[in-house]
């Protein structure tokens, strides 16, 4: 079996009192995307940071294509891309010199290097605008430029945190689409955080889900779908109150309740039947119009996790 | 090496283009080589301008120039949300730390040569007789050359001391502004309180000592400040400690 991408084991993590990470244990097999899903403070970033050797860890050990986070940081830095929180451009540079720059760097041979940046810009549909300085680009344009700078020497192993946190809709989702026909080209394993369900749900073929520091479940969007929220159903009506939302927590087959522009949202286990629920609604007050249901996606999961672990 | 020219070659780039044709800080150059260059000469004459005292002004100038683009160095990085990206790159502490002051001190040594070679040529034009006016003594020629990078890596590596962990690139030249009104405050004050023997001894090595031993052994005392201030720099730069900054 191939070494994992990324081995931790226990890693752990504390600001002053703060546990920002706690106890970390994954693999991420290689040539694999995987995503690494959490709301805002869960400790994703500080992840990132710790694999990449730029922090250490209060506890635990992380190994990162078969390197010592602790002791081998230079190496893989060497070895890997990052775009981090911020797209870390100099928009003072043009996109090209953004380029050149990291590609030199990288200690990229001058014709491999002007070879690929034409073949990235080109691909993302900046090359015409390349000697522009990056600070009148559109912020789209910009995280573009920002993820194929860490794609540039072909790095085997490419962190990406939130790379479409910021981007409107269409942008987003161009974004998306490039990302993920530059990574099945290239074939390098990617780490990806994200708070956007659908993203990890189109990119990845395994995700975890951390809040707090801590891990709550690692799989497959499609385990992780059946595991936490085989179906979802929504109700159109009214009388939705507090105190029934909590009695339907209460059951048995109920993953998750929760009123959603005014609707009811169930979250129901495999093989649960609404209809005895539905019943529970009429009999508690409230009013029952229109009843749809189908299969629970990556965000039910994420939700139910995040309302479990409250 | 590579690394430590890769630097040098990026920070050079975003200096220049600050300053270039079109932008806020575009006219700051210009205005300087004016004055220094042309306006300065013109009132010193030659017989001021090519001597050793003449190129005090644009060897302490260069370190003024240093003053405002090392504050950048880091700060501006920091403030701009590129410092953590450099840093997650393989480029190794010594050459991230030396190729920002190098093209420190390059942009200040640039500008203060520009200065004397402008004065040169003013000085020249003004008082043309036939013949061209030069420096004429070892010890102008040994301030031009060790001057502007002495003075100038003792200005580049304290100012990067302040940016590596400033906020923000107005806080790093607030910091060393004041931190240089105190050191010059601090000589000029310092001087006078001297014991009498001391400025005795001072006094007879600047009447004894020939100016280019003058100039020698103040290019020691600088190369030594550089060298404890660099060591003070490569001590501080700690990439966990600037990440969490």
């Amino acid at each position: 079996m191939a070494e994992p991408a990324i081995r931790a084991l226990g890693l752990t993590r504390t600001f002053a009192t703060v546990r920002a990470l706690d106890d970390l244990n994954i693999e991420v097999p290689a040539g694999s995307v995987f995503g690494f899903l959490g709301p805002n403070g869960a400790g994703k970033t500080t992840t990132i940071r710790l694999l990449l050797g730029l922090i250490e860890p209060t506890s635990g050990s992380a190994q990162v294509l078969g390197f010592d986070t602790r002791t081998q940081g230079a190496e893989i830095r060497a070895r890997t891309g990052a775009l981090l929180e911020h797209s870390g451009l100099y928009e003072r540079l043009s996109a090209e010199d953004n380029l050149r720059f990291y590609g030199r760097v990288a200690h990229m041979p001058k014709a491999q290097l002007d070879q690929r940046i034409q073949e990235l810009l080109t691909h993302l549909g900046l090359w015409d605008r390349r000697q522009e300085a990056v600070v009148k680009w559109s912020r789209g344009m910009k995280q573009k430029l920002a993820i194929a700078r860490p794609l540039l020497h072909r790095p085997g192993l490419v962190f990406l945190d939130e790379p479409t946190a910021g981007l409107d809709p269409v942008a987003a989702a161009s974004l998306r689409d490039d990302l993920a026909a530059l990574a099945a080209r290239q074939g390098a394993t990617i780490f990806l955080t994200t708070h956007n369900m659908a993203e990890a749900e189109k990119l990845c073929s395994l995700v975890a889900v951390i809040r707090q520091g801590k891990l709550l479940a690692v799989g497959s969007p499609a385990d992780l779908r059946s595991r936490g929220g085989g179906q979802r159903t929504e109700i159109a009506g009214r009388g939705f109150s507090d105190a029934m939302l909590a009695m339907l927590r209460q059951q048995a087959d109920v993953s998750q309740a929760l009123v959603e522009n005014g609707r009811l949202v169930l979250l129901l286990k495999d093989g649960a039947s609404v209809a005895p629920l539905i019943s529970m609604i009429v009999r508690d007050g409230g009013e029952v119009q229109e009843v749809r249901s189908g299969q629970g996606s990556l965000e039910d999961v994420f939700l139910t996790l995040m309302e479990e672990e409250k | 090496m590579n690394d430590f020219v890769t630097v040098l070659w990026k920070e050079w780039k975003e200096i220049v283009l600050e300053r270039s044709a079109g932008s806020a800080g575009s006219y700051r150059p210009l205005i300087l080589i004016a004055v220094f260059g042309i306006f300065m000469p013109l009132r010193m004459g030659p017989e001021r301008f090519f001597s050793t005292a003449g190129l005090l002004a644009p060897t302490f100038f260069s370190a003024v120039v240093i003053t405002a683009v090392i504050a950048d160095s880091f700060a501006g990085e920091r403030e701009r949300h590129t410092l953590e990206t450099l840093l997650a790159s393989r480029l190794s502490d010594h050459s991230i730390l030396f190729g920002k002051i190098a093209a420190c001190m390059a942009y200040g040594w640039l500008i203060s040569i520009s200065c004397i070679l402008a004065g040169a040529i003013t000085v020249n034009i003004a008082n043309w007789h036939g013949q061209i006016l030069m420096f004429h003594d070892a010890a102008s020629w040994l301030l031009l050359l060790l001057g502007p990078p002495l003075l100038g890596g003792t200005i580049a590596a304290a100012g990067v001391l302040v940016s590596l962990h400033a906020t923000t690139v107005r806080q790093a030249q607030q910091t060393l502004s004041v931190g240089f009104a105190v050191v010059l405050i601090g000589v000029i004050f310092g001087s006078s309180m001297l014991p009498a023997d001391w400025k005795a001894w001072f006094g007879r090595i600047l009447f004894t000592w020939s100016q280019a031993d003058l100039v020698l052994a103040a290019a020691g005392v600088l190369l030594a400040i550089d060298l404890a201030l660099l060591s003070a720099g490569m001590a501080r730069f700690q990439r966990a400690r600037l990440v969490l900054d």
